[in-house]
């Protein structure tokens, strides 16, 4: 795995912004580092990401938290929504049980509740307390984000 | 063969889940669910599951793994739970089954290297790693018979590749694969594993073996070969309320060493698979 810099503690606190101005909530994010292509990926505490990158043949450190995008965004993996979706305050989209299932499936959506969403960015979409996932908010629909491999089938 | 040997393929009305826990509480996850589920009487994050499983917004979330019951008992002889902290190696870890339930007995702290030789594995190991959220998970894509990783582990689960003959009850496929060439390919195999596995662990550390054949070439012959040629001990271990065999001592006239410590999990004994584990120490 080609790791282009392993975060230190103001670079974290960086991201834990980018966050808190997207879903505004505070996190407390550790081990953290970023690959060529922007995308931020998440260990837990205790692995050693600089000596694991070294190791022959290391495929993956941890997992896919994001991507970092231009205007201060974050496009939030389905696990790094979880994370983030258990405070998030804003841009988030509350569905029912149905349109969880089409977006879970990989559809856009248009049936949805918005907590202060911000129109052509990222938006969480949840129902209830559980994340089904990323969707950018568009005029009148959520535009589903969720990659093909993670779609439920 | 049987003339009417189709008869002994049951295919389980009730299939296994295994909670996520990283994810979800089960009480949580209970409410949520609309199948029918049993508690697995051996392992309290184990359910038996009927319906439809596999379609559910709960699968599709992580909430929890489908995993067939026999193979949720090699991680537990580990003792996981009480050592968050260590390091584990998964030495053939795909797809990941028993790799994102160590994560969850370690409730994402310490370390586990997951590691697989076959990339096209590695692939579904990588989603199933994913999906589970097991953060404290590093997979390598190196031959577990000669690894190279600069550290030892304090655990080595060792789930060898097998002729999985465990699983004959349940797919048919097995039947037409079966013969002794290729048992004895993999006995072969599984040796060099071991070895590979006992140079990473350190001392003290304990490598949990399993397979889910029932031969006794890829089994207490490997474990007889373990003892026989490395610093290792079998131990005794028991999981409450699971029905298990010892292993088997004698075989085409060979005697095994450490066969009385190893554990036989038949098909009959648990609605299972068919599952060989042995706990080893290295001293």
């Amino acid at each position: 795995m080609q790791i282009k810099k392993i975060l230190n503690r103001d670079e974290i606190k960086e991201i834990e912004k980018i966050i808190e101005k997207n879903y505004g909530c505070k996190l407390n994010l550790k081990n953290l580092f970023l690959t060529g292509d922007e995308k931020i990926w998440i260990a837990g505490e205790n692995v050693s990401t600089e000596f694991f990158s070294s190791v022959r043949n290391c495929y993956r450190i941890g997992i896919y938290f994001g991507k970092l995008k231009r205007n201060y965004k974050i496009k939030l993996s389905m696990e790094g929504a979880t994370i983030v979706g258990k405070k998030a305050k804003r841009n988030v989209a509350i569905v029912d049980d149905k349109e969880a299932r089409e977006f879970a499936e990989g559809n856009c959506i248009h049936k949805f509740e918005c907590i202060d969403c911000e129109k052509n960015n990222f938006v969480i979409v949840k129902r209830n307390d559980d994340t089904i996932g990323v969707g950018i908010l568009r005029e009148g629909y959520i535009e589903n984000l969720i990659p093909k491999a993670r779609r439920m089938r | 063969m049987l003339p009417d040997y189709e008869k002994f393929f049951i295919s389980p009305e009730w299939k296994s889940i295994r909670v996520n826990t990283l994810k979800i509480d089960k009480e949580d996850l209970l409410q949520k669910i609309d199948f029918e589920v049993k508690q697995i009487e051996w392992y309290e994050h184990g359910l038996w599951a009927k319906g439809e499983i596999s379609k559910t917004l709960e699968y599709y979330m992580g909430y929890y793994h489908i995993q067939e019951a026999g193979s949720m008992i090699p991680p537990l002889f580990l003792p996981l739970e009480e050592d968050k902290k260590s390091v584990v190696i998964d030495a053939c870890a795909a797809p990941g089954s028993k790799t994102t339930q160590m994560a969850m007995m370690m409730e994402n702290k310490g370390v586990i290297i997951a590691n697989d030789v076959n990339i096209k594995r590695i692939r579904a190991l990588v989603h199933n790693v994913q999906k589970a959220g097991a953060m404290n998970v590093v997979i390598t894509n190196q031959d577990a018979r000669r690894f190279d990783l600069n550290s030892q582990a304090d655990y080595v689960l060792l789930d060898a590749p097998c002729t999985a003959s465990g699983k004959i009850a349940k797919i048919e496929s097995i039947v037409k694969k079966w013969n002794y060439a290729r048992i004895k390919a993999m006995a072969r195999k599984q040796k060099k594993l071991v070895e590979g596995a006992y140079k990473v662990l350190k001392k003290d550390g304990i490598m949990v073996y399993s397979t889910c054949s029932i031969e006794p070439e890829e089994n207490e012959e490997v474990i007889d070969f373990a003892v026989k040629n490395f610093n290792l001990e079998p131990e005794k271990f028991k999981i409450k309320g699971l029905k298990t065999r010892n292993g088997i001592k004698k075989w085409n006239g060979k005697e095994y060493e450490g066969a009385d410590k190893c554990v036989r999990v038949w098909p009959q004994d648990n609605q299972t698979e068919g599952f060989f584990i042995c706990r080893l120490r290295k001293y």
